[in-house]
């Protein structure tokens, strides 16, 4: 049984000598302002950077899809050239699912699965810096191609041939290449990572069975990624050499099977779409049972199916390739297993209205979400279904049918449900709820520019409108639905800009004094998080928390009478801690990570431009390293209290022990 | 707009008012109604549910029933969920007003693990069937042509007595292979009709497709007819498309082929079987040259290509190019520049007959352009953006002009790198004269086809 502070306690030994490996930085100490961000270890910090930095990308993303809507409202669209308009509707897609919905779901992987658990922070904290700094400098990378001669152009699912050197010649290809492999590291690190805390850093008492349903979907995300990142890490390896190095990988000419491209990318592919929903389904988990009152329906079940949905997630790849030319064996193969991973996903959607059944349902904001949220997903699930039926799949494929199912999981499934999540826990995070006025015009008119937008794209689509043209004629009959689709497309990024307009206005507000801290538990919650001050302080939890069983939080506050009524034992605020312990042993903010992770990029442009970079650039990342391993855990120099002493893990802190002795 | 106040039934009448997802089912009818008008109503030319022939109205068959049961489906989720969130809406929790904790139901939850999966098991059934058919070839009754994909035009080639990929190999699909030279020791096997664009058929028969590219991955997608195909680079995949009567049927690439991939276009015109024969008697049939002065010119020509004739030792026979006719003129223009990436049968097919290489490679790599024999008994050129004849039947002569004066600038394209048509730099002069030769090629079809055909 893990222990909270077992990890973090580590005896700092005889190590009190090395103060700045390298001697370049002095052990960093801020803990306000923007140097306490750049080297920051915190959980919490780190998650707060993944959601910011995924919120601006979200942005970059939604001007993207703006200038394809604006390109497509009428025929003949003459606003983008068909070069810009490829490069767009590439970046577009890339970045909505590398650089928003992932670091989305990892946003609140960082945050909530340590307070879930009732840990201190998570196993590896510079770990986790370094995964965020890999993220952001890759994401950074990527859109620097839109300075260096332009965005990548081949797709989002980058194709072979059709992404080789021959055929797409410009540098963005590269950008795509490179960029993804460098926030693939992000994503493999941050599993590691969190698969580790969640084995090992689970509070007293909280068994597997006893965590909350996000937790739970989280860390199956996690192994998804682990196994998924190093295929496309392959796939994105062996292109990137046919194109800069002159390999033949992809290369018809010289007897490759552009075949090989499509497996390895769909086998990481199709994982990866559940990488993106199940986050969204734990959050989704975790908001029904609060405001209905009622705990979730079918525990059990719903762990279940979301470990179902993993395993099952592997089998389903190649439905992506059903016209590719794999032979009807694999056709049916695959429509068959594509079928029944509806049956797992059917049964969350189910056990979230049995949640609501009989319950109290009171429509918060993030209710909202989390009702519409199962509503649009089962829309974007029941056009799943169609697409398994393969023989009619040939019809769908490439076309807008399959546009609009795929936004109603990722927009509608997906990115509303985030938008719920941020609603939910923004008290928690930032000490003060999101105004609700604003944020239910921003529900209303996400909600209704999102049907508005992908809905008639099912039309299109069965009218026959193919993805990925730059213009349409106007003989083909797609105007109609079209320009509805682009005027939806606008009602959503207003709905966005009242987002952006309630973070800003209720921060002002909050900051002004005209609304109060939101309080540990400001919607009568059910998980661990909640019990502990809003804003979350540094350490967490005051003491170390023992569970008893699903739900503790709650069990905390509500009891059974003897007609198994529910009757109140204590409030929250009663409960939760008061976030006001001292000395507090925390895992030292640390430069390294940053420094590593800078290193990536420039080996990147290395690549690219000019293999000389690559001394610059590999320099950094293995001085990261090597500064990194030679530092220690803690900061010497900082006294804690308890938990200071040499009681825990003494064989963690030998590195560096030997310089210190030299010196 | 429906403002019905929606009661709770705990709280006051007011709690819980509840109105806008009213709107939200509003919507979702609205759309599932659209959808099915669409169906009805809407006059796309490549409409997915308007099935022309045997395999896809099997297919449309298939999905029409799923599309029921998804509806079904939605609604009774949509509408679960409307019903709950008016019965069981609160304004705000009262101290101790909480609901029975219900932690599961595992009757319930294995019922509807189950039952999703039997329907799904019957889905399944279905699929396997059609899917059986779908990809079941009658290779003895069919017509069989080789489709070859590039960017950003098709190629249909059509051979005599058939092509099986068993047996054959069409080093046209490979341009890396010269197009006279047996491949692996296999027998040499010719199309004898080569043509871009358009793809005619007879109807009422399986016409099977095997569909290849010679650079990036393509679909060939016609919906009348069947679902789409890749058209895969160094693979031979094959398909069918059957259609019942005669008529025009459109398509469109649907795989990201690259910078014109919205521009490549195709259409399968479906003619009575006797039709049918009568065009592809035309289109075996070699080009000619537009005067008797100009074919005696284009025979020494050839003469000289195949060194037959030897104007050093007898220049005296030499014969001027012929300057009479605009069309004459346009031939020995189309010989000098076009024939370097186009073919015309009869016209410049010597000129690729496995002599005319530089450095061993041939000048003219097998069709890299399409095929102009028959030019104008087409009625779109350029991956099938242009019509050639304006709907009353006479040509189109500015949109043609327009396209030889520029071309990059009419379809987009990296002509630079070889893909898509240069920009020659032709004069106006040359211009008129391509376009009186090029007219000229092949036989004006049917007013019926040129009206069905138009593209906007």
């Amino acid at each position: 049984m893990a222990i909270i502070e077992q990890p973090l306690a580590i005896g700092t030994g005889h190590v009190a000598e090395v103060r700045s490996p390298l001697g370049v930085f002095a052990r960093p100490k801020a803990t306000r302002g923007w140097r306490s961000w750049i080297t920051t270890v915190d959980h919490k910090k780190i998650g707060i950077m993944y959601g910011a930095s995924a919120l601006v990308f979200f942005l970059v993303g939604g001007c993207e899809a703006l200038l394809i809507r604006i390109q497509l409202a009428r025929p003949d669209g003459k606003l983008l050239s068909a070069e810009t308009y490829n490069q767009i509707y590439t970046m577009h897609g890339v970045t909505m699912i590398f650089l928003v919905a992932m670091p989305m779901g990892a946003a609140f992987a960082n945050y909530f699965i340590p307070l879930q658990i009732g840990a201190r922070d998570v196993a590896f904290p510079r770990l986790n810096a370094f995964s965020f700094w890999c993220f952001i400098l890759g994401g950074l990378f990527l859109n620097s191609s839109w300075i260096f001669g332009g965005g990548a152009d081949g797709g989002w699912f980058g194709y072979a041939p059709n992404t080789g050197v021959a055929y797409s010649p410009g540098h963005g290809m590269d950008f795509y290449t490179l960029g993804l492999q460098i926030t693939g590291i992000a994503s493999l690190v941050g599993a590691i990572n969190l698969i580790t805390t969640v084995l090992n850093m689970r509070a007293k008492g909280m068994s597997l069975m006893r965590m909350p349903v996000l937790t739970w979907m989280l860390l199956v995300t996690q192994f998804l990624l682990l196994f998924a990142i190093p295929v496309i890490t392959v796939a994105l390896f062996l292109l990137m050499f046919d194109r800069r190095f002159g390999a033949n990988f992809f290369h018809v000419e010289a007897g490759a099977d552009p075949l090989l491209w499509q497996h390895l990318f769909w086998i990481f592919g199709h994982p990866e779409v559940y990488v993106l929903v199940l986050p969204a389904f734990g959050i989704v988990s975790e908001i029904i049972p609060t405001f209905s009152r009622k705990p979730i329906f079918g525990y059990r079940f719903m762990v279940g199916s979301g470990i179902a949905i993993g395993f099952m997630g592997w089998g389903v790849w190649a439905h992506h390739m059903f016209v590719s030319g794999i032979g009807p064996l694999s056709v049916t193969a695959f429509s068959l297993s594509t079928m029944f991973i509806a049956v797992p996903t059917g049964v969350k959607i189910l056990n979230w209205m049995a949640t609501m059944w009989g319950g109290r349902l009171r429509f918060e904001v993030p209710m909202l979400y989390a009702i519409a949220v199962p509503a649009m997903f089962t829309i974007g699930g029941l056009s799943g279904v169609t697409h398994s039926v393969s023989p009619s799949d040939t019809q769908q494929t490439d076309t807008y049918y399959v546009v609009a199912h795929f936004h109603y999981v990722v927009f509608g499934g997906i990115i509303m449900a985030f938008f719920g999540g941020f609603y939910f826990w923004w008290p928690k995070v930032f000490g003060f709820k999101l105004g609700s006025g604003l944020g239910k015009t921003n529900f209303w008119l996400q909600l209704i520019g999102m049907n508005m937008t992908f809905g008639p794209m099912h039309i299109l689509g069965l009218q026959g409108m193919s993805r990925r043209i730059d213009h349409y004629s106007p003989g083909f009959g797609f105007a109609f639905w079209n320009l509805i689709v682009s005027i939806g497309a606008f009602v959503i990024a207003l709905s966005v800009l009242m987002f952006v307009i309630n973070i800003v206005r209720s921060t002002m507000r909050y900051r002004q004094g005209l609304i109060p801290n939101a309080g540990p538990d400001p919607w009568d919650a059910r998980s661990l998080e909640w019990m502990t001050a809003s804003p979350t302080p540094a350490h967490n939890f005051d003491e170390e928390i023992e569970v008893h069983g699903l739900d503790e939080f709650w069990f905390r506050k509500y009891g059974f009478d003897k007609d198994h009524k529910v009757v109140r034992i204590a409030t929250g605020d009663e409960v939760a801690h008061k976030g006001d312990a001292t000395n507090v042993h925390l895992p030292s903010p640390s430069f390294w990570p940053l420094v590593a992770a800078m290193g990536l990029p420039i080996l990147g442009y290395a690549i690219i431009f000019n293999l000389f970079l690559a001394i610059p650039g590999g320099f950094l990342v293995l001085a990261g390293i090597y500064g990194w391993a030679m530092e220690p855990a803690d900061d010497p120099d900082t006294h804690h209290g308890y938990g200071d002493s040499d009681a825990h893990g003494v064989a963690l802190v030998r590195v560096g022990t030997e310089e210190a002795r030299h010196d | 707009m429906i403002v019905k106040r929606l009661r709770s039934p705990r709280q006051d009448p007011s709690a819980g008012r509840f109105q806008a997802p009213r709107h939200a089912l509003a919507l979702v009818t609205t759309l599932a109604l659209s959808v099915v008008l669409s169906s009805c109503a809407s006059h796309a030319e490549l409409d997915t549910l308007k099935p022309k022939g045997k395999i896809s109205r099997e297919v449309n068959n298939l999905i029409t029933p799923v599309f029921v049961v998804a509806g079904i489906v939605l609604l009774l989720i949509g509408g679960a969920t409307l019903y709950m969130i008016k019965r069981f809406g609160v304004k705000s929790y009262e101290e101790g007003d909480f609901p029975e904790q219900v932690h599961g139901n595992t009757k319930l939850e294995i019922g509807w693990t189950i039952v999703p999966a039997l329907i799904l098991a019957v889905v399944a059934v279905g699929t396997v069937s059609v899917l059986q058919d779908q990809n079941h070839y009658d290779k003895k009754n069919a017509l069989s042509v080789v489709v070859v994909g590039q960017q950003w035009w098709w190629e249909y080639r059509y051979y005599d007595g058939g092509f099986d990929p068993a047996k054959d190999y069409d080093p046209g699909i490979d341009i890396r292979v010269d197009a006279v030279q047996n491949h692996d020791g296999k027998v040499e096997k010719h199309p004898v009709v080569i043509t871009p664009t358009q793809l005619v058929i007879p109807t009422n028969r399986e016409v099977d497709l095997y569909i290849s590219s010679r650079d990036v991955i393509h679909s060939f997608w016609i919906p009348a007819l069947n679902g789409k195909r890749d058209a895969v680079p160094g693979r031979i995949a094959p398909w069918k498309i059957e259609a019942d009567g005669p008529g025009v049927y459109f398509g469109q690439c649907t795989e990201f082929c690259g910078l014109s991939h919205s521009r490549m276009r195709m259409q399968v015109v479906a003619m009575d079987p006797a039709d049918y024969d009568t065009w592809l008697t035309q289109q075996k049939a070699p080009a000619t040259a537009p005067t008797a002065e100009g074919q005696k010119w284009l025979d020494q020509q050839k003469a000289i290509t195949a060194k037959s004739f030897d104007p050093k030792a007898d220049p005296s026979k030499l014969i001027a190019a012929p300057t009479a006719s605009a069309a004459d003129r346009g031939m020995v223009i189309f010989r000098g520049q076009c024939s370097r990436c186009h073919l015309a049968a009869g016209i410049d097919e010597d000129l690729n007959n496995g002599t005319a290489n530089v450095d061993g490679k041939p000048q003219q790599v097998s069709n890299a352009a399409p095929n102009l024999t028959h030019f104008s008994s087409r009625t779109t050129y350029a991956g099938g953006i242009f019509n050639l004849y304006n709907a009353d039947g006479t040509l189109n002569q500015p949109q043609l002009e327009a396209w030889l004066r520029n071309p990059p600038k009419e379809k987009d394209a990296y002509a630079q790198g070889n893909r898509g048509m240069p920009n020659l730099g032709l004069s106006e002069d040359q211009i008129n004269d391509l376009v009186a030769f090029l007219t000229g090629l092949g036989q004006k079809p049917t007013q019926d086809i040129i009206a069905k055909t138009e593209v906007q």
